[in-house]
């Protein structure tokens, strides 16, 4: 009896305290304090609108007791909506009622509390009770809004409220975002709430108001505000980076109980955590990275791997060494994987106990830190953020830096963290040509200074890649077609990515180091017949699915099917920057490409140039500058079989030529012997245009696509 | 298969114990058999080798319902290098899954974990659908699965179809019912023509034990815009007439009468509250003049403002909600649109009534008493002699127009005890017809001109939906967009349009048209393309087997008249071509008058779709339009 009625009070108390949760939540938005109850209109030059937003409130609140935290995190939004896209897109709500916070420590249950409520043209107000209405599938809850109308305002509310345990340091998810939503907003208001033990990092950008300092009665407690009015829609073009140019803001909060726990945290802490944090210095990257970089790791294998062998100079030593770590650390360890998702066999068992595998950054540079230490090499460790994300003078939260090791040889050789494809001739090209921190080490192995460097650039010459197709006339409808592409630098890996699978690589570096397949491991005789076979037929149906996905992405560059498909991938190009990717297609193209005209046909043979980039009018209007990945060229080769008795005319149209400092977009055509040649080349110079150049990209981009449209005319002599 | 990475010191908590035992891997001669059957079967990853259901009924005394056993048992074989499936079986309120299981080849209970899910549907917002799955993989050519499955049904009329063909090809289906005396069932049998279904009924003491089987039954198609499966495949229609018990007889679904009673003791749970609707009912007809114009304003009024949100859960997927629900809501399904109709046309004074209906999608009619039959709700208004059929989930739908995928059904129409069972008339393929005509001159190697497109019927219907759907500030962009064909060559301007709210009358675009890159100079002649709309030129049914089936019955024409520049003559024209089938009448055809080209195009589908049988020819006519559209039109100084 005892029990029972422990279990009713103590359920009763859960109630209580979850129902005092929503009331709070409730009140938080909604309640006395609420300035935009009444808000009912919108401004004139909004009307056109499909929504507008009156207010959007954002709220974070960060408390502790002890280990025990808890983050509140909310939001409102106050919406006019003015079409039937609006109001079907506010139609339905779908939310996690109950969450298993995966914080730190402690499984415990998050809740999230949900208001809506409808404000009709009139004024008169209508709440939803969220609980009533909504149903749950699967542990989701899914509401249909009901009696919502073009012409009315939802004013709704998400307040979550997460507990957990975190007996260390914590770091928090970071924000970055413009100020701007999907449609105009009238007021912003981001607020935040905390006391001692929080660390804040918080700025804003370009032109974005700053955060002010709200004075709190309790001197333990802080408040801050950040607000905005009249804030056009998010509306972003192509090649743009929003977090460059559009007002915006950054913030990150880091829990440390103590300096112990300050000291191990991740992040960029203020000195004190009165002061927010708004701007990483240099002393600051300084203090933060150079007990996380110490040279650590045994180099043993590096060692044998060097033994016996000469170099040209000391950064082909280097970038050998790193291709072999690449491999010995990395793509040694991939069948395993694969082999255990497709849960062919636990492979892990048969490399020992403490195999190395690189997971992480820091762990690549601290190795490296030791390879180069003990082989009197000097080298520096670099820190750079991504340009999308803003120059590093604005540089706030330590997730997005990236970190690099560069060696200074003669010509420096950078390093960066594996993956299949890295190269030790480039490095991640969100990070060229950018502003970077160098962080000295002397002596090999202290990091004593930091300064700051202009890395380097890569060039459209290196960024390329040059096809040549050849075309022979079928039956006068159609064509059969082979080609040759070849892709160098960064072109180069982005297509490795997309188009190769871990047989196409994994076995070429078992061979080039003498390293043992997987199932070289697995001596017994029938198991290691069974896991071969179950191996094969999981290759053979990737191989189904890669072959259908080259196919679809040929079809989808050339805007129509092809037939008879085939290809060959004659070389990874995965070591270095002079080895290309290279691969061989064959297919057939039926009815298409060739019309006739009379007793003549009409080529469309500018058509295997490949879908070109289309500027329509409002693009052309584009008031935002212009951010490219990274200057890069194509070559093209497109040949025509001249079929005997035959010849062509109408090659002036391929003759072009647009060049101007952004780029170009150049053509030429030729009959040599019996075959039509025309030759391509279209580059993008720069990483940046400011807007006022955007004329001068759109007049190769169009050059581009108008050569698409140019056909030769073909006709019997 | 995209690798992720971590800590190896944490894999370690997860061995996998892929050991092979003996006997799980398959013998030589399963990988032979596997090896040949993906040569029959070369589509297929899995090939069910045999399949057997047995269905046996009982009585739920107390609540005076039938309950239906249905068990499956499958052995099934990967014919591909390797396959990951997911064997998945439904269920939902009036149902339970008793036993869902898998064993190894040898007979070893394969202990896959089994989830069990909300079938999440698309159209549906909220429904009792769950699912039982279980994902497994195959990891060689030849491996196979026993597969067994139970499943009980409350109510024995919610059980209604069994069909031979499944997801994968099956070497030898078996269907089989055990019939108790005291219930009385027809077992009706659809699409068994052409297919060698053996058929055995053997009458014990106290049951008939009904087998059919059939061999080498294919896969189902996997197709986009077939008809409904209970065209395509042989299937059985389980129809629980009766049963009896202690000498007295229930009567369950003996004929559509039975059918209609159990919908309207359904109606009868209803409690609608008309006062809600009262003024907006006022509102809505106090300044209408005609009749007609009262009744279309309720109508298009309960299309524009009640969205389409269903719940279909338990109860509510039979019972309408009440139309007051519906009303303050401002949403629901098509049973509470078909209701709040009825209620707000009564409330003005007209016989409106309730009518269950079948779309297109299902084969049978009401001389089936099932409720297969029926997936819909309309509301029939009756007015002077006629029905005038409303469905409320057609936006944009015109006062007296029909939508193709109710036409020619028959509805059931509430009528007190009894009902009226009465088709949909049909309309031809002109009533949708779509036109485009444009008056085209050369200036500086462009094609300059007006042009006007029109849109009636269902084809008025789709643009105004789709249009109407597109923010704001989107629609002018999509619908130049639209115009252009998304094509950087075409560039439209001034474009004006008839009402776009006004769902009745004839749809009209006028605009102007600046079309590059299809003139092409060499020497003295000028090769002319007036193939830029290039309608049905992708519209190829490769490989196909099953009926296509179009959204509504089709009539589309267009007219281009060129301007032929001075000084020159036309010494080319592409040849006509034509081709009259049952489902598509086809013509092209270019005129020289002399001052002008007139190049026409007809597009007629008069039945709305095309049958498997038609296919090759069309695939043949297909290949003929793309070298008709390649053709140029020549003109020399």
């Amino acid at each position: 009896m005892k029990t029972k009625l422990a279990l009713l009070f103590f359920l009763a108390i859960i109630g209580i305290c979850s129902a005092q949760d929503a009331k709070e939540a409730r009140e938080f938005f909604w309640g006395a304090k609420d300035e935009f109850k009444k808000a009912n209109t919108i401004p004139d030059k909004w009307k056109n609108e499909s929504a507008v937003i009156i207010h959007k409130r954002e709220h974070y609140n960060y408390h502790k007791f002890g280990k025990s935290v808890t983050y509140v995190s909310g939001i409102r939004k106050r919406i006019m909506l003015l079409d039937q896209a609006a109001v079907t897109e506010f139609s339905q709500f779908s939310y996690k009622n109950k969450f298993y916070s995966n914080r730190a420590y402690g499984y415990k249950k998050g809740t999230n509390y949900v208001g809506v409520k409808i404000i009709k043209p009139s004024g008169k107000e209508i709440e939803i009770d969220t609980d009533k209405e909504s149903k749950e599938v699967d542990g989701e809850k899914k509401l249909a809004v009901p009696n919502l109308e073009i012409g009315d305002i939802i004013d709704y509310y998400f307040y979550s409220v997460e507990p957990f345990k975190s007996f260390f340091d914590y770091t928090f998810e970071a924000v970055e975002t413009p100020l701007g939503d999907v449609y105009p907003t009238m007021d912003l208001k981001i607020t935040l709430d905390t006391e001692n033990d929080f660390f804040i990092n918080f700025n804003t950008y370009n032109g974005a108001p700053n955060l002010k300092e709200i004075p709190t009665k309790n001197s333990g407690e802080r408040s801050y505000e950040l607000s905005e009015k009249d804030i056009p829609k998010n509306e972003f073009p192509r090649w743009f980076y929003p977090l460059a140019e559009m007002p915006c803001y950054k913030f990150q909060v880091i829990f440390a109980r103590s300096g112990k726990f300050e000291k191990l945290a991740d992040g960029f802490l203020s000195e004190k955590e009165r002061d927010i944090k708004k701007t990483v210095s240099k002393e600051d990257i300084f203090d933060y990275y150079n007990k996380k970089f110490v040279p650590a790791g045994d180099i043993g294998d590096i060692n044998d791997f060097l033994k016996g062998k000469t170099f040209t100079s000391e950064e082909d030593k280097i970038r050998e060494v790193y291709y072999f770590t690449r491999h010995q650390f990395y793509t040694r360890y991939i069948e395993a994987f694969v082999v255990n998702e497709a849960k062919i066999f636990y492979p892990f068992e048969y490399y020992g106990n403490y195999p190395i595998f690189f997971n992480s950054e820091v762990q690549f540079v601290n190795y490296f830190m030791q390879f180069l230490r003990k082989n009197d090499i000097s080298y520096d460790v670099i820190i750079a953020t991504p340009r999308y994300d803003g120059s590093i003078d604005d540089l706030l939260i330590q997730s997005n830096v990236k970190k690099l090791i560069r060696v200074n040889t003669k010509n420096p050789v950078y390093l960066e963290y594996f993956s299949p494809y890295t190269s030790a001739d480039q490095f991640n090209y969100n990070i060229e040509n950018s502003k970077a921190y160098v962080l000295e080490v002397s002596k090999g192995k202290r990091i004593t200074d930091a300064s700051t460097v202009q890395l380097p650039s890569s060039t459209y010459q290196e960024n390329s890649v040059k096809t040549k197709t050849e075309l022979t006339l079928e039956d006068f409808t159609g064509f059969k077609a082979k080609k040759l592409s070849s892709y160098l630098g960064h072109l180069k890996d982005s297509e490795q990515s997309d188009r190769l699978n871990f047989y196409d690589y994994v076995y070429e570096d078992y061979k080039k180091y003498a390293t043992k397949p997987l199932l070289d491991y697995v001596k017994n005789k029938k198991k290691n017949e069974q896991y071969s076979n179950e191996m094969k037929a999981l290759i053979n149906k990737m191989k189904d699915t890669q072959k259908e996905s080259f196919e679809k992405s040929i079809e989808g560059e050339l805007d129509f099917l092809v037939d008879d498909y085939s290809f060959k991938i004659n070389n990874t190009g995965r070591y270095g920057k002079k080895s290309s990717f290279e691969m061989e297609e064959e297919f057939s193209i039926k009815d298409n490409l060739i019309k006739k005209a009379g007793d003549k046909y009409l080529i469309e043979l500018g058509k295997l140039l490949t879908s070109q980039i289309e500027i329509d009018q409002k693009e052309k209007d584009r008031k935002n500058n212009i951010y490219s990945v990274y200057p890069r060229s194509y070559e093209n080769e497109i040949i025509l079989n001249i079929p005997v008795g035959y010849s062509v005319s109408g090659l002036e149209k391929f003759n072009k030529k647009v060049e101007n400092e952004t780029g170009g977009f150049t053509s030429t055509a030729e009959v040599k012997g019996n075959q039509l040649i025309v030759k391509t080349y279209k580059h993008y110079k720069n990483y940046f245009e400011p807007n006022a150049n955007w004329n001068k990209m759109i007049d190769f981009l169009d050059a581009a696509y108008q050569f698409t449209q140019e056909k030769v005319l073909l006709k019997k002599n | 298969m995209k690798i992720t990475f971590f800590s190896l010191a944490f894999l370690l908590f997860f061995a996998i114990d892929g050991n092979a035992q003996k006997g799980l891997d398959p013998t030589a001669d399963e990988i032979s058999q596997a090896k040949k059957l993906r040569e029959s079967y070369s589509k297929d990853d899995i090939a069910i080798l045999e399949s057997s259901e047995l269905i046996t009924f009982d009585l739920n005394k107390k609540a005076a319902k039938v309950i239906v056993n249905h068990s499956i048992k499958e052995h099934l074989m990967n014919i591909n290098h390797r396959a990951d499936i997911q064997k998945y079986e439904f269920y939902d309120s009036e149902s339970s899954i008793q036993n869902f299981s898998l064993k190894y080849r040898n007979d070893k209970t394969a202990s896959f974990s089994v989830k069990d899910e909300f079938y999440k549907d698309r159209d549906l917002f909220y429904n009792d659908a769950k699912v039982k799955y279980v994902t497994i993989d195959f990891p060689v050519q030849g491996y196979n699965y026993k597969y067994e499955m139970e499943k009980k049904y409350d109510d024995v009329k919610y059980f209604t179809s069994l069909f031979f063909n499944d997801e994968y090809p099956v070497l030898s289906k078996k269907i089989t019912f055990e019939i108790p005396n005291w219930l009385d069932v027809e077992l009706k049998e659809f699409n068994f023509d052409g297919f060698k279904i053996n058929k055995t009924s053997n009458t014990e003491d106290k049951k008939t034990i009904v087998t059919y089987t059939l061999e080498n039954v294919p896969a189902a198609f996997k197709e986009n815009s077939m008809p409904g499966r209970s065209y395509l495949y042989p299937h059985i229609l389980v129809i629980a007439k009766s049963f009896t018990k202690d000498g007295a007889t229930t009567t369950l679904f003996k004929s559509n009468a039975d059918l209609y009673n159990w919908y309207k003791s359904l109606i009868a749970m209803m409690k609608d509250d008309t006062t809600v609707m009262k003024s907006k009912v006022n509102e809505l007809t106090a300044n209408a003049k005609t009749d007609e114009e009262k009744i279309k304003n309720i109508y298009y009024w309960v299309q524009d403002n009640i969205r389409y949100i269903a719940f279909e859960d338990g109860i509510a997927g039979f019972k309408p909600d009440e139309s007051n629900n519906v009303f303050e809501k401002r949403y629901g399904d098509c049973k509470g649109m078909a209701n709040l109709i009825k209620q707000m046309l009564k409330l003005a004074g007209f016989d409106a009534r309730l009518t269950w209906i079948g779309t297109k999608h299902i084969a049978y009619d009401y001389s089936t008493p099932s409720l297969a039959v029926d997936n819909h709700m309309i509301c029939t208004l009756m007015y002077k002699g006629k029905k005038i059929f409303l469905d409320g989930t057609e936006k944009y739908n015109s006062f007296g127009e029909y939508a193709e995928r109710i036409q020619n059904k028959e509805a059931m129409i509430e009528d007190g005890d009894k009902c009226i069972i009465e088709k949909i008339p049909t309309t031809t393929a002109d009533f949708n017809k779509e036109t485009f005509k444009t008056t085209l001159a050369i200036e500086n190697e462009t094609l300059i001109g007006v042009c006007n497109k029109t849109y009636q019927g269902e084809s008025r219907a789709e643009f105004l939906n789709i249009y109407n759907g597109f923010e704001n500030t989107k629609r002018k962009e999509r619908l130049d967009g639209y115009l252009s064909k998304q094509n950087k060559s075409i560039a439209v301007s001034d474009v004006k349009t008839s009402d776009l709210q006004n769902r009745d009358s004839k749809l009209t675009i006028d605009y102007n048209i600046a079309i590059q890159n299809k003139i092409s100079s060499f020497d003295d002649e000028i090769y002319v393309d007036l193939e830029f709309m290039n309608e049905y030129k992708n519209f190829e049914l490769k490989d196909r087997k099953v009926a296509y089936e179009m959204g509504y019955k089709t009539n589309y024409v267009s007219q281009i008249n060129l301007k032929i520049p001075d000084g020159y003559n036309v010494t080319k024209m592409p040849t006509n071509l034509s081709i009259k089938e049952n489902d598509f009448d086809i013509n092209l055809s270019y005129e020289n008058t002399g001052k002008e080209i007139i190049y026409k195009k007809s597009f007629m589908f008069k039945n709305g779709l095309i049958k498997a049988d038609a296919i090759e020819k069309w695939n043949e006519f297909n290949k003929k339009l793309k070298e008709n559209y390649n053709q140029q039109i020549t003109l020399s100084k």
